[in-house]
């Protein structure tokens, strides 16, 4: 997989316990849009590197008739999302 | 045993390890920790410092404290990013933290420094040098870089022992470990020998730890008085101070700049000294102390320094009250010289919630009513929502000194 770090704007629900879970994705692309369905979340772990706690989420879909893994990371004190690995 | 277990830890090259482990978690392809790189300088202005450098950078010969311009003449192509101290709290934070889950005594020496109290830990994590090594294992996995850990029955000690190896590594210097350890090395390598103490010990012959510490402690304090007992009794290992998870109180505030250009008109001067004035009368009121005494201090462009002092008739918090009074006392000792570098200290502080009234201060309470007011609109909106008007299209910055609030700065102290 190849290391992107691109923002994202994403649709993810959040358990009672406070874990977000990534719903759908949206990423723009040479100028088009695309909507991406996170079909399975495969693992998630958390990092805080230089005290910047990161979660990270390996997930799974079904993109273009492929299956693909990639890798999505929450940055917990900025609310932000990113395309991080695919 | 009774003897204390103290480990001292180091950042190894702090704030371009942060910088570095911030990028690679947002994607960075580069480790700045491998290629020629340097943390310095203002990028707007493109004065600047370096403050930090990695380890390729120190083959091109760039010293921390030198000039961006000097540094990229050494190596063209050196990497150079601003600093940021939020981010550098954070990772400060971040390792007091994991930190604290080892020991209650933890004493932060500085934004990269720490003192952990170990004592009579042994029966709970074991032997002290494994322990030592998964904690600085557990660091560089979990928080992305590396430290460097000394280890010894005294702060003194255990910090020197941090420094002897780089990066990434563990070091024991107990006291019959001295002189194989700490005595062939450089006078200047002892903590609280600066430059001005090893020009002077140069002079006696004393050029290595080891002979500092086998020297004449009567001859030492002929000529350095206390000063020179003090690292007499540092170069033998002798130190007992505890590990003080408490701030010492405070005996002053200070605040100082460098002007980036040289300042010779008392309309500019005065802008400077209250900036100034400004900052400190915010972290007085902040700490609910007021000032009795008012110090300025000035370098000129041929860096002369002058400093010159004088009290208040009655302690003050108020920041017109101080800048009066600094105004007062630039005027009795400044000729009209271009200036490079101003400060404003104030000392003598007590606590400001009884303030004398007297007849010769106009309007204080009306002064007093005013700075609350100016200093809760800054905490909720920030600095720049109130400033005074003639700092408005002065190319003078209305508030100067400090760097963030509560910044762990290097002490002297141990």
């Amino acid at each position: 997989m190849k290391i992107l770090m691109r923002p994202i704007e994403i649709i993810a629900w959040f358990t009672s316990e406070g874990v977000p879970r990534p719903l759908k994705f949206r990423i723009s692309s040479n100028g088009s849009t695309s909507v991406v369905k996170v079909d399975k979340i495969i693992f998630k772990t958390e990092e805080k590197i230089a005290g910047n706690k990161m979660l990270v989420f390996r997930c799974q879909s079904l993109i273009e008739g492929r299956l693909r893994d990639f890798e999505l990371k929450y940055e917990c004190a900025t609310c932000r999302w990113f395309l991080y690995k695919m | 045993m009774n003897e204390q277990l103290i480990f001292h830890l180091d950042v190894n090259s702090a704030y371009l390890s942060w910088e570095a482990a911030y990028r690679l978690q947002h994607g960075s392809k580069i480790d700045l920790r491998e290629i020629p790189s340097a943390v310095g300088g203002d990028p707007a202005s493109r004065h600047g410092i370096i403050l930090a450098k990695s380890t390729p950078a120190k083959k091109f010969n760039i010293k921390t404290g030198e000039t961006l311009f000097s540094a990229r003449q050494k190596c063209p192509n050196l990497v150079i990013v601003p600093p940021n101290y939020q981010l550098y709290m954070k990772c400060s934070n971040a390792l007091l933290d994991v930190l604290k889950e080892y020991s209650p005594k933890i004493q932060r020496f500085s934004v990269d420094e720490c003192f952990m109290d170990m004592t009579h830990t042994a029966k709970l994590w074991g032997d002290p040098l494994r322990l030592a090594y998964q904690i600085k294992e557990r660091i560089k996995k979990e928080l992305g870089f590396t430290v460097s850990i000394g280890i010894s029955t005294c702060k003194l000690l255990a910090k020197m022992a941090s420094d002897l190896k780089k990066p990434d590594g563990v070091t024991t210097l107990f006291h019959e470990e001295i002189a194989e350890k700490m005595w062939p090395l450089p006078v200047e390598n002892l903590f609280m020998v600066g430059p001005a103490t090893k020009k002077k010990l140069s002079s006696y012959g004393i050029h290595t730890i080891g002979q500092l510490a086998q020297a004449n402690p009567d001859f030492l304090a002929k000529r350095l008085k206390s000063h020179g007992i003090l690292i007499w009794n540092y170069a033998n290992g002798r130190e007992n101070s505890p590990v003080r998870s408490t701030a010492i109180a405070i005996k002053g505030i200070g605040n100082s700049t460098t002007t980036p250009f040289d300042v010779d008109n008392w309309r500019e001067v005065k802008m400077v000294l209250l900036s100034l004035v400004e900052t400190i009368g915010s972290r007085l009121r902040q700490g609910g102390w007021a000032a009795g005494l008012v110090a300025v201090s000035f370098k000129t462009s041929t860096f002369e320094s002058f400093s010159h002092q004088g009290k208040l008739s009655t302690p003050a918090d108020c920041t017109n009250e101080i800048y009066q009074k600094a105004c007062e006392l630039l005027s009795e000792c400044w000729y009209g010289q271009p200036l490079r570098h101003l400060g404003v200290r104030v000392g003598e502080l007590c606590t400001n919630d009884f303030i004398q009234l007297s007849l010769l201060n106009w309007d204080r309470e009306k002064l007093s009513r005013l700075d609350k007011t100016v200093d809760a609109l800054r905490t909720k909106y920030g600095s720049k929502v109130i400033v005074r008007s003639s700092f408005l299209h002065s190319g003078i910055k209305p508030l100067t000194g400090g760097i963030i609030e509560d910044y762990p700065l290097m002490s002297s102290i141990l």
